[in-house]
């Protein structure tokens, strides 16, 4: 599965090429047949471990005989080292955040300055000249509620499910309910898991692409509300220009260059929707096995350790939530 | 599973109302007009803002991490809270010299700090 893993990672960043005349990365296809090599590799070594998973019964649990995780589960022990090691990769994206936010001048302090003028304003921005300037999607994010709702919506969405897998993990260690009930209500909790994680992704796409219409209902106005990308706000964006970047008493637009706070924005939210991504994958197969009987108080270990890392997803929400969303 | 309760009651349940009630009020105080506490406090908007957020990112990120990762009340948990430590180090070294370093640092830096000075 690493292997895969890694090939399709590899392969996937070799088939765009950035074209200098157009500014912009260009899908080139090529390796497209090692692709799908790596999709196979990871079916297949994804297929296998689930088929040993399945017959699995928790007899035999390996824990660690040496010091200082005597003991302890070892796979447990391995749950975290490999969250620590997700932790230092959100944490250089989280840095380069910071870097860049406290480094470049924010894009309203910019126009603030007022249009260019030779006489009364040397330091201003003057239109068609693009500034290079941080724009945090916030700016458009968190402009009103509507904006606001699908981040909002998927805090309160991974939350929730946060509480709905430690509740399959309850039910699956209960020991005092029968088999039948233990079943139906692990694969509910399991199910609603992965049903919030979809919430999840699908809100995400409609912040992104999509964007959505509230119709006149009388007491909630009529609103379009576009997409980030509909709005401009694009990695590739060298004449970004906010619907407020405009000077009242002559019209003219200020552009911002703002590639370089779209990237950090797009990079560090769009890796954690991957390993949103990622836990649907694992979440699909644990609910499949929990419907099938699969998890008994002696064999409730793969969702102790799918929790830890779904907390984790959560965890790093917490962080990219207020910073990239709403300040 | 928790062993413990907090305020008479189950750990899980009460650490999920917490979450969910300090999440609102993250939501709320980006909405809330604090221009008035701004200016009396001399703070910018949204510096407010990001103080407040700051405040309430800190214990929901400890609550997730003690009760619903079971870093807190477990046999195992005091090794594996120093285990889930371990990269705080280089956490905060990233944080640090990479996150509050200017972009423009490394040509800023004073001439017996760069590159070929010393031979290299």
């Amino acid at each position: 599965m690493s292997i895969g893993i890694g090939l399709f990672l590899f392969v996937f960043a070799g088939m765009f090429d950035y074209d200098l005349e157009l500014s912009e990365h260009v899908y080139t296809g090529e390796g497209l047949i090692w692709m799908f090599v790596a999709i196979i590799i990871t079916s297949i070594g994804m297929f296998v471990f689930w088929r040993q998973d399945l017959s699995f019964d928790g007899t035999y649990e390996p824990l660690a005989t040496g010091s200082p995780f005597r003991n302890i589960q070892i796979r447990k022990v391995g749950m975290f080292v490999f969250l620590m090691s997700e932790m230092m990769v959100f944490t250089s994206l989280f840095s380069t955040y910071m870097r860049y936010r406290l480094g470049l001048r924010r894009c309203d302090d910019v126009f603030a300055d007022g249009l260019f003028d030779p006489v009364t304003n040397p330091t201003g921005w003057q239109e068609a000249v693009p500034v290079t300037c941080f724009e945090p999607a916030s700016h458009l994010i968190a402009s009103s509620w509507w904006h606001l709702a699908p981040g909002a919506v998927n805090t309160f969405a991974l939350i929730i499910s946060s509480f709905t897998i430690v509740q399959a993990l309850r039910y699956a260690k209960k020991t005092d309910i029968d088999e039948e009930l233990r079943r139906r209500r692990v694969t509910m909790f399991l199910g609603t898991t992965w049903v919030l994680a979809i919430l999840f992704l699908t809100l995400k796409m409609v912040e992104w692409f999509v964007g959505f219409y509230i119709p006149d209902l009388g007491f909630i106005h009529e609103h379009e509300i576009k997409s980030l990308v509909a709005e401009g706000y694009t990695i590739g964006a060298d004449h970004y220009q906010h619907h407020s970047y405009v000077d009242e008493a002559t019209g003219a637009h200020m552009t911002a260059n703002i590639r370089v706070s779209a990237s950090t924005f797009y990079v560090t939210t769009g890796t954690h929707g991957a390993h949103v991504a990622g836990g649907i994958i694992g979440l699909t197969y644990m609910t499949y096995k929990a419907w099938r009987g699969g998890y008994t108080p002696t064999n409730a270990v793969s969702i102790e350790y799918f929790g830890l890392y779904w907390h984790f997803v959560d965890l790093v929400w917490v962080i990219v939530f207020p910073f990239f969303y709403l300040y | 599973m928790a062993n413990y309760k907090i305020l008479g009651r189950d750990p899980y349940w009460m650490n999920f109302y917490g979450l969910m009630i300090l999440t609102a009020i993250e939501v709320g105080a980006v909405g809330a007009d604090m221009s008035s506490t701004a200016e009396a406090l001399n703070m910018s908007e949204d510096g407010i803002t990001l103080w407040i957020l700051t405040i309430i990112a800190i214990p929901k990120f400890f609550m997730i991490a003690a009760i619903f990762m079971h870093l807190y009340g477990d046999p195992d948990s005091g090794i594996l809270t120093m285990t889930a430590l371990f990269p705080a180090f280089f956490i905060i070294i990233m944080i640090l010299f990479i996150g509050l370093t200017h972009p423009d640092a490394a040509t800023g830096l004073p001439a017996w700090c760069r590159p070929g000075t010393w031979g290299l």
